[in-house]
């Protein structure tokens, strides 16, 4: 077991579920944590050999665009603003998990063979 | 019973890749530690101020960034706010000086900024098309690179040696990899299926010949990609040639037959030295060459004053079918089928007239 792989689907995971937190009911400081876990996801995954490194990578990088503005807007008054831009965040955030279980499965096998 | 696939070796590209990456990797844990410092610090002053995001962010900005405005979100003047910033600031501080050193170090780093170049280099190297591979660096490659250079033909130098590539820095050489040249992989990336052809020195017939089998594999067709290679002897010469290459050549009969040139004909020196010009690349006003009239073509049967106004070049001389070389041509002389025209004139004309014969090939 890899303590940096632990990490980093640790804060994709986190990242997923407090996005959904925070569009089923708003809430500035589960944002606030979205936006740090997913900036924090995004970080670790920087030169990191995975299979779909690139891709993951790109994922990560739209959720991050859409919730630092999304942060922004929740706290300058126009919170609807913010969840729409939070349910697009989700979406990369979705993709992103499948992604990693998709990774998981491909090198396991790679490893066997 | 499950069989094993036999896992493909990176390619060179996607080796210079990773290693990018991974030198950029570096980057990300001072990176993670800097984030959660500004998230702990932000989270804190938000807690102080009852929720003001933008300026709890800021505090912490100008807090652990040394900048220090002063007490700029509510809460931060009180007991409480100034235990949280004098901790923050002891903590904070050293994370920020240290990822902006982490940054610089890595940034500034001579591999990451060689592993850019040479990508940048191999996105040009994708582009080429009719390039010449010149595998090995010495003195005499890196004369015939400035020949090259100085014709405008591109070229691609494979070598891996610490002689090699000082030589390669030294005469700014536009496109290399500084790669073992034997590995099939970085034949591949100096884009051999696209190239015109290889010239291949690379100081002892044993790799010479490992080279030239590896091209062939990739390039078989001794028409469509030339191989030119040198040898340390007559015989080892002809072996090359048996072995693959088009023309091995052994350098001291050429600098041999080049002087001897010169010693044979004593009267006439100003003509041997523009020969040798000419058949060596150095003359760029004038040139030689060399046509064939092939069965069908429009010049077949045609008179020789004709051509020569067509063509804007002297036909200096004509080789016939059989070989037979013909020198005393007359204006009335037809040209068969098959003969093969010796031209000399302005390079600009014949440059203009290589490329409407390849067009004109094309079309046909």
């Amino acid at each position: 077991m890899s303590s940096r792989k632990l990490l980093t689907d640790f804060f994709i995971l986190m990242a997923l579920t407090t996005n959904v937190s925070f569009v089923v009911n708003p809430n500035g400081l589960e944002l606030f944590i979205t936006v740090v876990t997913n900036l924090a996801a995004t970080l670790l995954k920087v030169g990191e050999g995975r299979v779909l490194s690139a891709e993951l990578m790109a994922t990560g990088l739209v959720a991050d665009l859409h919730l630092i503005p999304a942060l922004y807007f929740f706290y300058t008054g126009d919170p609807a603003e913010s969840v729409s831009l939070a349910w697009g965040a989700l979406a990369a955030n979705v993709v992103s998990v499948m992604l990693v279980v998709i990774d998981t499965v491909l090198k396991s096998s790679v490893e066997e063979e | 019973m499950r069989r094993r696939k036999a896992r493909r070796r990176p390619r060179l590209r996607e080796r210079y890749e990773r290693r990018f990456f991974e030198i950029l990797r570096e980057l990300s844990l001072p990176l993670v530690i800097l984030h959660f410092t500004l998230a702990a610090g932000t989270l804190g002053y938000m807690w102080l101020s009852g929720g003001d995001f933008v300026n709890s962010f800021y505090m912490t900005v100008i807090t652990i960034g040394t900048i220090g405005f002063g007490e700029v979100v509510e809460g931060a003047d009180t007991t409480a706010g100034r235990i949280f910033t004098t901790f923050l600031a002891l903590g904070g501080i050293g994370v920020f000086t240290s990822t902006i050193t982490v940054i610089a170090r890595v940034l500034f780093k001579e591999e990451l900024q060689n592993l850019w170049r040479r990508l940048s280099m191999m996105n040009a190297i994708e582009k080429l098309e009719g390039h010449y591979i010149l595998a090995g660096f010495d003195e005499v490659t890196a004369e015939l690179a400035r020949l090259l250079e100085r014709r405008g033909v591109p070229f691609v130098v494979l070598d891996d040696s610490q002689r090699g590539l000082a030589r390669i820095a030294e005469q700014h050489v536009p496109y290399y990899l500084p790669e073992p040249p034997l590995e099939q992989e970085t034949l591949q990336a100096a884009g051999i299926r696209r190239a015109a052809g290889m010239v291949v020195n690379l100081g002892d017939d044993a790799r010479n010949i490992s080279i030239i089998a590896v091209a062939r594999l990739l390039r078989p067709g001794k028409e469509e990609f030339t191989i030119y290679s040198f040898a340390s002897s007559p015989e080892n010469a002809e072996r090359l040639e048996e072995l693959g290459a088009n023309r091995a050549f052994y350098p001291g009969r050429m600098v041999a037959g080049r002087l001897a040139a010169y010693l044979f004909h004593p009267e006439s020196d100003y003509l041997v030295a523009l020969f040798d010009r000419l058949a060596f690349g150095e003359e760029t006003d004038v040139d030689l060459m060399e046509v064939a009239v092939e069965e069908g073509s429009p010049w077949a049967g045609r008179a020789v004053a004709e051509l020569r106004r067509e063509l804007g070049a002297n036909v200096v001389a004509l080789r016939r079918p059989d070989g037979r070389l013909e020198l005393d041509l007359t204006d009335e002389h037809r040209v068969k089928p098959g003969s093969r025209l010796l031209l000399f004139g302005r390079t600009s004309r014949l440059e203009k007239l290589r490329e409407r014969l390849e067009a004109e090939h094309e079309l046909s």
